[in-house]
C-alpha cells in the first residue's frame, strides 16, 4: 500500500527515489476517493483517464525522458476553473452542461509540469458562501466531524487534501474561500498578493479582488505550487511581475526579530474562547522564535464585511449576467418567448444564494443607491488599504485567527445570511487590500481544527510563507480521523 | 428601505424571475440593512484608485484566430448563428 | 433656435485585431461567427486582453479634435442585457472620477463655427441581430458576433449644431480626419454609425437613435426638425422621448416606453487596470501622428503656389495627397497637382476603382515631367492615364503601344503645317495681321496630328512659315 498521507514535497522526493510509482500513487487515490467521497462528496467529477496519465509520466521517469517538477502528481481543481473538454460547473444549474474550450493558464502551467487532474471540486454555487452549502449538488462534510460545514467556497478543495482524495489543490478566495475550509479541514490555505497568479479561465466572481491559491497539507507544499502557477501572464492585464521569484528557497529562515501586529479588531467579541486561547498560544510561540508581537487596531476592519459584500455583490450581478443560456448553458429552447421573459426565466436556475446576492448586485451600485452603497463600500476600501499599508511600516506580519470560530453543523447558519457574514470579518480585509495572506492549521478544539492566519505586505509572500512555515513548526497536529 | 416592490424592480433589472418575492425581503432586507454600517465609517472625503500598468505593458495588435471552430461548440443554428426569442 | 448635438460611433477599421482579444478587427470578410473567440465570446473565465494599438488610435483622435488627452485611463462597465452583448455588459468609458476617458473636451472649427466636443471614449461594439419569422408566433433573433469586440471610438458634441447642413459639414471634415489618421476606413458599411439629439426653440430634447451612416444622419437631423416644427406649429407639444431611424423608410420612430428603466450600474472594470500614458508617450504619439489635413493644404499652397481650391481638394483626400506627397518635386508639383484634380480624380472616383487602380506615384512623376519636355501633350496624357490605371505599364510602353508620342519630327510637322496653310489662306493673312488668332491653325495642326503634335515647335515653325 502507497501512503498516500505524504505532502507534495515528499511525493516528488519519493517518486524521484523510485519509492513509488505514478501510476500505484494515482490509482490507489482513485479508490479512496471511491471509498470515502461517497461520504464526503468532495468532487462533482472525477478524470477516468487519469492511470493512463499517471502511466504515461512513469513512462518518461523510466526512459529519462524530461519530466515536470510535479510527477503526476494528483490535483484536484475547484470547478470553477476551465480545464479544456472538461466540464465546469461552478456547482450551479446554470453551467452543469458547460464544457470549456480552453484552459485556464494555472491550469495550462501544472499540464506542463506533468500533473494529473484528479477530479473537479464541490463548491458553493460560483463561490458565493462560506460553508459550501450551496452548491447545486449538495454540500461538502468536513472529514474531521462529518455533521459539520468543511468551511467554503473552496469546500471541496480542502475536504480532498484533508481526507487524502489528493495531494494538493486549487480553489480561489474572494474573501476567504481558500483560507476558510482550509482552516476548518485542518489543512494550508494561501491567497496570494492580487496579481500573483493568473486568473485567465477562472470564472469570475468578485474579479477585482479574488484569486486562485494552493491548499496543500504543508507550507512548503504552497510555496512549490505557487512556483509552479505564478508569473505575468499576457492573458490578465491584472497579472504581476515577480521577476520568477523561487518561494521554496529560504522558507527555512525563521521569524526571528520579525515585527508581527495583532489584529484587535479580529479578535473581538463573538470570537470563539478556545479561538481566541489558540491565537494567544500562536503569539507566544512566535515570540519564543524571537518574533516580536504587538497589538494594532485597524479601524476599517468594523466596515470591511458591509464593504465586500456590496463590492462581491455588484460585480457578481455584473459577472454573472452573461448567463442567459442564449450561447451556452442547459437546454432551454428560446422558441415562443420574449427576451427579457425567456432569460428571466432561464437564470431561475441560479440557486437561492446566487439569487440573493444578484438582487443585492442590482440594488447597491443602481442609480439612487450608489451614493451610500457602492461608492462608500469603494472608499472603505481604500481607507482600509491606506490602514493596512500604514501597519505594515511597523510591522513585517500581521496575525489574527482565519475564522473566529469553529466549524459548525450543516444547516445551523443556512438560513441566517448576516450571522453568516461575521465569519468573514478576519479574512475579507486581505482582499479588499490585495495583501498575501495564509492559514496555517494550528489547533485542535473538541475534534475541530482551528487555523491561524498572517497577512504580509503586497508582493512579501516569500516572507509570508517563512513565517508561516516557522508557525506550523511550533504544533503536531492529530490524524485527521477519516 | 427595502420593499417588496424594489425587489420586484431589481429582480427584473437583474432579469431573474424570482416566483416568492416576500421570500427574498426578509433576508435581502437583512443583508442590506447591515450595510448601513457604512455610513458611519467617515470615509466621504476617501478617493477611489485602482492599480495602474503603463500603456507598454499592453499586448500587441496582431490578429490571432482561435484555434478550434468556436461556434461548433456553443449553442448554434445549422452550425452559424446563435439564436435568442424574439425581441420585444 | 435649432439645436443639435451628436454621438459618433466610428470602429478603427485599420486596426488588426479586436479591443479586448485577437480576433480580427475588420469582421466583414468572415463567414457567420468565425471571427469569435472566448474571450469575444465573453465565455466563464475569459478576460479582456487590451489593444496597446487602440489605445494609441484613439488618443489620436482625441489630439486630432484638439482634446485634453488624460495621463491615466480607465475603463467602466456599462450594464445592460442583449443579445448582441456576450457578456451583458458593455467595457467602455466615462468621467465619475476624475477625467479618465481618452480624450477630454476639445474643439473643431466648421466653416466660422466652433463645434465643441465633450468627450471622446474607447469601447467595444456589440454584435448583429438579424430578425427572422415572419409572424410573431415563430420570430426569433439570429445573432452573428464576429462584430463583437471591435474597437470603436465614440466621439460626444455638445449641442452646437444649427441645422443639418452644419452636421453634413462636420461629417465631412471628421471622415477626411479619421481617414488622414488612418485609423479608419469611413467607407467601409457601418463603420460610423450615430446618435443624433435634436431639440427646436421651445421643444423638449429628442434623442435619435440607430442612425446607420453618415448620409443618413444629416438625413434624420432634417426629418426630425421638420417633424418637431410641424407640431409645434400645430400647437402640439414635442416630448421628451427617444426615437429611432427607421433606414427603409427614411424616417424617425418613437421608441416604445420601456417597461422599465435603464440603470447601466456603471463602475469600475476591475479587469482592467488603469493604464497610465505619460507626456513622453504622448509626444511621441503627437510626431508619430500624419500630417493634418489642414498643414497639407497650407504647404501645399505657400511651397508650391497651387491655387487653394485644388490644394483643399487634394489635402482633404488621404488618397490623393499621398499620391502627390510620394510623386512631386520642387519642378513638377504644380503639374502634378492639375494631373490629380483634373484628371485622375474622374477616373478613379469609387473606392473599387481606387483599389484595382494600379498606378504609382512613380508613374506620376514620369507623366508629368513627360507633358513638361514636350513627349507627350496634355491631351494624349489622359489617355495614357487612362491606360496606366488599368495596366501598370511603365509610361514609355504605353507611348509607344498606343502612339501617344508628341509629333516633334520637324519635317513632319513641317508637313503638315505647310498643308494647313495653303488651305487656311483667310487665317493665314488674319494671323499676320493679329498674332493673337494664329492660335486658330495651331488649333488646326492639332486636329490633323490627333492631339500628338508638339504645341510649342508647332508655334514656333507656323510663325516661321507664315512670316
Amino acid at each position: 500500500m502507497t501512503n498516500l498521507k505524504i505532502s507534495a514535497l515528499d511525493y516528488v522526493e519519493q517518486i524521484q527515489n523510485g519509492n513509488i510509482s505514478a501510476e500505484d500513487f494515482v490509482s490507489e487515490t482513485v479508490d479512496r476517493i471511491k471509498k470515502v467521497d461517497d461520504t464526503l462528496h468532495a468532487f462533482l467529477s472525477v478524470n477516468d483517464d487519469v492511470i493512463e496519465q499517471a502511466r504515461a509520466i512513469d513512462k518518461k521517469i523510466k526512459s529519462g525522458d524530461k519530466v515536470g517538477a510535479c510527477y503526476g502528481m494528483p490535483i484536484s481543481i475547484k470547478d470553477n476553473m476551465c480545464i479544456k473538454g472538461s466540464k465546469t460547473t461552478c456547482a450551479s444549474k446554470m453551467l452543469e452542461n458547460f464544457v470549456a474550450p480552453y484552459d485556464a493558464t494555472v491550469i495550462t502551467k501544472l499540464k506542463q509540469q506533468d500533473a494529473v487532474f484528479i477530479g473537479k471540486v464541490n463548491m458553493d454555487e460560483f463561490a458565493m458562501g462560506l460553508t459550501t452549502e450551496f452548491s447545486a449538488y449538495g454540500p461538502s462534510k468536513n472529514p474531521w466531524n462529518t455533521d459539520c460545514i468543511p468551511g467554503g467556497s473552496s469546500g471541496g478543495s480542502a475536504v480532498s487534501v484533508s481526507a487524502f482524495e489528493c495531494v494538493t489543490s486549487l480553489g480561489s478566495d474572494t474573501g476567504g474561500s481558500v483560507r476558510n475550509p482550509a482552516s476548518f479541514c485542518g489543512v494550508v490555505g494561501y491567497k496570494p498578493t492580487y496579481g500573483l497568479i493568473s486568473r485567465y479561465g477562472l470564472i469570475s466572481y468578485a474579479n477585482s479582488i479574488e484569486q486562485i491559491g494552493p491548499l496543500t497539507r504543508t507550507v512548503k507544499d504552497s510555496a512549490f505550487m505557487l512556483n509552479m502557477i505564478c508569473g505575468l501572464d499576457s492573458n490578465d492585464n491584472t497579472t504581476v511581475d515577480n521577476n520568477s521569484e523561487d518561494y521554496l528557497s529560504g522558507i527555512d529562515s525563521g521569524i526571528e526579530g520579525k515585527k508581527i501586529g495583532i489584529i484587535k479588531e479580529m479578535i473581538a467579541d463573538g470570537t470563539d474562547p478556545a479561538v481566541l486561547s489558540s491565537t494567544k498560544d500562536a503569539i507566544s510561540k512566535l515570540e519564543s522564535l524571537g518574533a516580536i508581537c504587538e497589538e494594532i487596531s485597524i479601524d476599517m476592519v468594523k466596515y470591511s464585511v458591509a464593504a465586500y459584500y456590496t463590492i462581491t455583490a455588484t460585480e457578481a450581478g455584473s459577472n454573472l449576467a452573461r448567463y442567459d443560456n442564449l450561447r451556452y448553458g442547459y437546454d432551454f429552447p428560446v422558441e415562443g418567448y420574449e427576451f427579457n421573459s425567456y432569460i428571466a426565466k432561464a437564470r431561475k436556475n441560479f440557486g437561492p444564494e446566487v439569487t440573493r446576492r444578484m438582487i443585492i448586485g442590482g440594488f447597491v451600485p443602481s442609480a439612487g443607491h450608489a451614493g451610500k452603497y457602492f461608492l462608500k463600500a469603494m472608499k472603505v476600501k481604500s481607507k482600509l488599504t491606506k490602514e493596512v499599508n500604514e501597519a505594515f511600516k511597523k510591522f513585517d506580519l500581521l496575525i489574527a485567527p482565519t475564522v473566529p470560530i469553529l466549524p459548525f453543523k450543516l444547516g445551523e447558519k443556512i438560513d441566517d445570511p448576516v450571522s453568516l457574514f461575521l465569519v468573514d470579518i478576519n479574512t475579507v480585509t486581505a482582499n479588499l487590500t490585495g495583501k498575501p495572506a495564509i492559514s496555517v492549521p494550528f489547533a485542535i478544539s473538541n475534534g475541530l481544527p482551528i487555523g491561524m492566519q498572517l497577512f504580509a505586505n503586497s508582493m512579501n509572500d516569500k516572507l509570508l510563507l517563512q513565517a508561516a512555515h516557522a508557525l506550523e513548526n511550533t504544533v503536531k497536529l492529530p490524524e485527521v480521523p477519516i | 428601505m427595502v420593499t417588496e416592490e424594489e425587489i420586484e424592480r431589481v429582480s427584473k433589472l437583474m432579469k431573474i424571475d424570482v416566483d416568492d418575492h416576500k421570500e427574498y425581503v426578509d433576508k435581502v432586507h437583512a443583508m442590506i440593512d447591515y450595510f448601513d454600517i457604512l455610513d458611519s465609517a467617515g470615509v466621504e472625503s476617501e478617493e477611489i484608485s485602482m492599480p495602474e500598468i503603463p500603456i507598454s505593458q499592453l499586448r500587441e495588435d496582431k490578429h490571432v484566430p482561435f484555434d478550434q471552430k468556436l461556434i461548433e461548440k456553443l449553442n448554434n443554428y445549422k452550425g452559424s448563428y446563435v439564436r435568442a426569442p424574439k425581441m420585444s | 433656435m435649432t439645436k443639435i448635438g451628436l454621438e459618433i460611433h466610428c470602429q478603427l477599421t485599420n486596426l488588426n485585431s479586436k479591443l479586448f482579444c485577437s480576433c480580427k478587427a475588420n469582421y466583414r470578410e468572415f463567414e457567420i461567427n468565425e471571427n469569435i473567440c472566448p474571450i469575444c465570446m465573453g465565455l466563464p473565465g475569459s478576460l479582456p486582453r487590451l489593444n496597446q494599438e487602440a489605445v494609441k488610435k484613439a488618443t489620436m483622435i482625441a489630439m486630432a479634435l484638439n482634446c485634453s488627452t488624460p495621463e491615466k485611463i480607465a475603463f467602466f462597465r456599462k450594464n445592460y442585457f442583449y443579445p448582441d452583448l456576450p457578456k451583458n455588459f458593455q467595457i467602455t468609458q466615462l468621467n465619475i472620477y476624475g477625467d479618465t476617458s481618452i480624450g477630454g473636451t476639445g474643439s473643431i472649427m466648421v466653416g466660422d463655427k466652433k463645434i465643441n466636443i465633450t468627450r471622446i471614449q474607447l469601447e467595444e461594439d456589440p454584435g448583429r441581430l438579424i430578425y427572422e419569422g415572419s409572424s410573431s408566433k415563430n420570430q426569433i433573433t439570429l445573432v452573428d458576433y464576429n462584430r463583437a469586440g471591435t474597437p470603436l471610438v465614440e466621439i460626444v458634441t455638445e449641442p452646437d449644431f444649427e441645422s443639418p447642413k452644419q452636421v453634413r459639414e462636420f461629417l465631412n471634415i471628421l471622415s477626411d480626419l479619421l481617414e488622414n489618421l488612418g485609423v479608419s476606413d469611413p467607407s467601409l458599411e457601418g463603420a460610423m454609425r450615430a446618435d443624433a439629439n435634436v431639440s427646436i426653440e421651445g421643444g423638449k430634447k429628442v434623442e435619435v437613435k440607430n442612425i446607420g451612416s453618415f448620409h443618413d444622419l444629416e438625413k434624420a437631423t432634417h426629418f426630425e426638425i421638420t417633424r418637431q416644427t410641424s407640431l409645434h406649429s400645430r400647437d402640439i407639444d414635442i416630448i421628451q422621448e427617444t426615437r429611432h431611424w427607421d433606414d427603409k423608410r427614411k424616417i424617425t420612430i418613437s421608441s416604445r416606453s420601456k417597461e422599465e428603466e435603464l440603470d447601466y450600474r456603471y463602475f469600475l472594470e476591475g479587469d482592467i487596470p488603469w493604464i497610465t500614458i505619460d507626456s513622453s508617450i504622448q509626444e511621441k504619439l503627437r510626431t508619430e501622428m500624419p500630417e493634418s489635413i489642414s498643414s497639407k493644404k497650407e504647404r501645399y499652397i505657400s511651397k508650391y503656389n497651387i491655387p487653394p481650391q485644388v490644394a483643399d481638394v487634394l489635402s482633404s483626400d488621404k488618397f490623393y495627397s499621398d499620391l502627390f506627397d510620394e510623386s512631386h518635386d520642387e519642378t513638377n508639383a504644380k503639374e502634378i497637382a492639375n494631373i490629380i484634380t483634373t484628371d485622375l480624380m474622374g477616373l478613379v472616383d469609387t473606392r473599387e476603382k481606387r483599389e484595382e487602380s494600379k498606378l504609382s506615384a512613380k508613374h506620376l512623376a514620369e507623366l508629368s515631367n513627360a507633358i513638361q519636355s514636350g513627349k507627350i501633350s496634355r491631351n494624349s496624357s489622359k489617355n495614357a492615364l487612362h491606360e496606366i490605371i488599368k495596366s501598370g505599364k511603365e509610361l514609355s510602353e504605353i507611348i509607344s503601344e498606343l502612339d501617344l508620342g508628341n509629333v516633334s519630327d520637324e519635317s513632319e510637322l513641317l508637313k503638315i503645317i505647310t498643308e494647313v496653310i495653303s488651305a487656311e489662306p483667310q487665317a493665314v493673312e488674319q494671323a499676320k495681321s493679329n498674332p493673337q488668332t494664329i492660335n486658330y491653325l495651331v488649333g488646326k495642326v492639332m486636329q490633323k496630328t490627333k492631339g500628338k503634335a508638339d504645341p510649342k515647335l508647332t508655334l514656333d515653325l507656323l510663325k516661321k512659315q507664315i512670316e
